[in-house]
């Protein structure tokens, strides 16, 4: 397998995604309005009354990291739905019947997530700006969050597109995508510290990637320490290579 | 203008059969026989016909050549290539259009063909003026910057064929090409693929369950029932099988026929006032008819003639008519269950 020609395949998927955001861009302005709800009203709420710890940061900034994340969960995990849609007009038996190997087509597609991602953490550290929450405007870790984000994107729409290989239909998915994103959520710190969960549920979320991802963005964008960072990098890079060798292996089931 | 015309590769040598299958099956869970052991080749340059009714394998057949789905047993090459050890490769020579439409509506017929052509590894220097000559082709220049979801259906397939033309493929694959267009559109469509298969040599392998359209463009065909191939042959063959037109000959008046020409044709059903003559090929044979009509001093007040086509060929094959098979068949429902339940 010739390296540049992987790497080309894969940036062209995520190209013709970027085309199409061009074309019609309705979808990210939608996107914005759930995240601005939470910092607003779930956000500004328990700023006020104080009830969850927060440690030295005020609530906001400690829960606009996570509803980051969380948006982003949200896009990547439905992403397999845009992939049996897709599969549905015929697009994935276009791209499936060209030269370019299956790998890269699905690393285009997690990428295209990627880039989705990052277009709503844009909006997000807009919306951020906008309310006046402190976090670290600087270019360092601006672009470690957006590194950070496009790698948990992957991730997650790699699982989306592993599991779309098996649902096959949109109904199907959406069906899991709700089952998955709340629990996902909830079992995370990213609108409470771990350290209030009850135990049990503190060892689900030492296994729920969305940990790792809020993490990282956290100690990016409001903390500005970086102790953890390594290792939450190295789980969401494993989990993400895992998801997607078996998306790989996985997707030319949709056709059948 | 030889923009289209697909280049040797050395791996491909010229004596090579572009698609050869020899007991080719596709079993699905179930053991239901999507492709139950069939073997067939297709000549350099030929355009092949696959002829049935819907869940008779055709489009498994398509898939199994396209490399999107896996042959259970048998084999089968492309070129002379090993489909299931150089998927690559056979995908890099083959140009496929689906039976669904394919093209991305939400891209302008000019990026459609862009990353189409980057994902088959088109040159970068040849790109743009492949693209632009593939649009031009099939007359969609004027329209490329539009958004492809306001395309008639009939742009939409021709925008398929230029997508399967940036590639320059040997060998194009057409599902249905014709399904569900105007009858002016599938002229079209029908006329782009005999000038590609003319001009450029270009092999082309089409599945249909439309009887005009294999005629009108095979030159061979293969009749595939429940997963085999029941007859295989020219149009022309095929039809002479069942046995060639009928004419039908009325006559003003009651008259003693005395001995009818063989050569000619036969005569199977005499009437007082009407004859039918069974004859290899219709149209030589009227005027014949005619001339022994008039040479017996017998009048005639009209002949029709009614041809064989290819139903008459699947009629007596396959026991069953086409037309009424697109409506009811339990097993291709059945089939068509298990996929989908899959």
């Amino acid at each position: 397998m010739n390296i540049r020609r992987f790497f080309s395949s894969a940036i062209t998927i995520t190209e013709m995604e970027a085309r199409k955001i061009r074309h019609d861009s309705t979808e990210l302005w939608t996107r914005i309005i759930q995240p601005a709800l939470w910092l607003l009203i779930f956000g500004e709420t328990f700023n006020t009354i104080r009830a969850i710890p927060s440690g030295n940061f005020s609530y906001l900034q400690f829960l606009t990291p996570g509803i980051l994340a969380q948006s982003v969960l949200f896009i990547s995990i439905f992403y397999g739905i845009t992939v049996v849609w897709e599969r549905d007009v015929g697009i994935i038996t276009r791209l499936l019947s060209t030269p370019s190997p299956r790998y890269s087509i699905v690393l285009g597609k997690s990428i295209a997530a990627g880039l989705r991602g990052v277009l709503q953490a844009i909006m997000i550290f807009l919306l951020a700006l906008i309310l006046g929450v402190k976090v670290r405007f600087d270019p360092f870790d601006i672009t470690g969050v957006f590194l950070v984000v496009i790698l948990f994107a992957m991730c997650f729409s790699c699982l989306s597109m592993l599991l779309a290989s098996y649902m096959k239909t949109r109904d199907r998915m959406m069906g899991i995508g709700q089952a998955l994103t709340m629990p996902l959520f909830f079992a995370s710190n990213a609108i409470y510290p771990i350290s209030i969960m009850p135990s049990w549920l503190q060892y689900v979320s030492i296994v729920n990637p969305l940990t790792y991802a809020v993490d990282a963005i956290r100690s990016l964008l409001v903390e500005g320490n970086y102790a953890n960072l390594p290792i939450d990098i190295l789980v969401l890079a494993i989990s993400t290579v895992i998801f997607q060798v078996l998306a790989s292996r996985t997707i030319k089931k949709l056709l059948e | 203008m030889d923009v289209f015309r697909p280049r040797e590769s050395a791996k491909t040598a010229l004596n090579n059969k572009a698609i050869e299958a020899e007991n080719l099956a596709k079993i699905y869970r179930g053991n239901i026989k999507a492709v139950d052991g069939i073997t067939f080749s297709i000549d350099q340059g030929e355009i092949f016909g696959l002829l049935g009714p819907n869940g008779a394998g055709k489009t498994t057949t398509i898939k199994m050549i396209m490399t999107l789905t896996t042959k259970t047993s048998g084999s089968l090459h492309v070129f002379g290539l090993d489909v299931s050890k150089y998927s690559e490769q056979v995908r890099k020579m083959i140009g496929y259009i689906p039976q669904s439409i394919s093209v991305d509506a939400d891209l302008t017929a000019y990026e459609n063909l862009l990353i189409f052509s980057k994902l088959s590894y088109v040159e970068k220097k040849e790109r743009d003026s492949r693209i632009h000559k593939a649009l031009e082709y099939m007359g969609l220049s004027a329209r490329k910057d539009e958004i492809v979801k306001r395309y008639s259906g009939g742009m939409m397939r021709r925008l398929e064929i230029a997508q399967a033309l940036v590639n320059h493929p040997k060998l194009l694959l057409l599902d249905e090409p014709s399904i569900g267009l105007d009858p002016s559109s599938k002229k079209q469509v029908w006329d782009s693929i005999r000038q590609l298969n003319q001009e450029f040599g270009t092999t082309i392998l089409i599945t249909t369950h439309d009887m005009n359209e294999a005629d009108e463009l095979c030159d061979r065909i293969a009749i595939m029932s429940e997963g085999k191939i029941a007859v295989m042959g020219t149009p022309a063959e095929l039809k002479r099988e069942v046995g060639g037109d009928i004419i039908t000959v009325e006559m003003s008046d009651s008259y003693h026929i005395p001995s009818f020409p063989k050569v000619i044709g036969k005569i199977i059903r005499n009437d007082d006032l009407e004859i039918e003559i069974l004859t290899e090929d219709g149209e030589q044979a009227i005027p014949l008819i005619a001339d022994f009509f008039r040479g017996h001093g017998i009048s005639v007040e009209s002949i029709s003639i009614n041809k064989a086509n290819l139903d008459d060929v699947f009629m007596k094959y396959a026991k069953r008519r086409l037309t009424d098979e697109m409506f009811k068949s339990v097993r291709k429902t059945r089939r068509d269950f298990a996929r989908h339940s899959r």
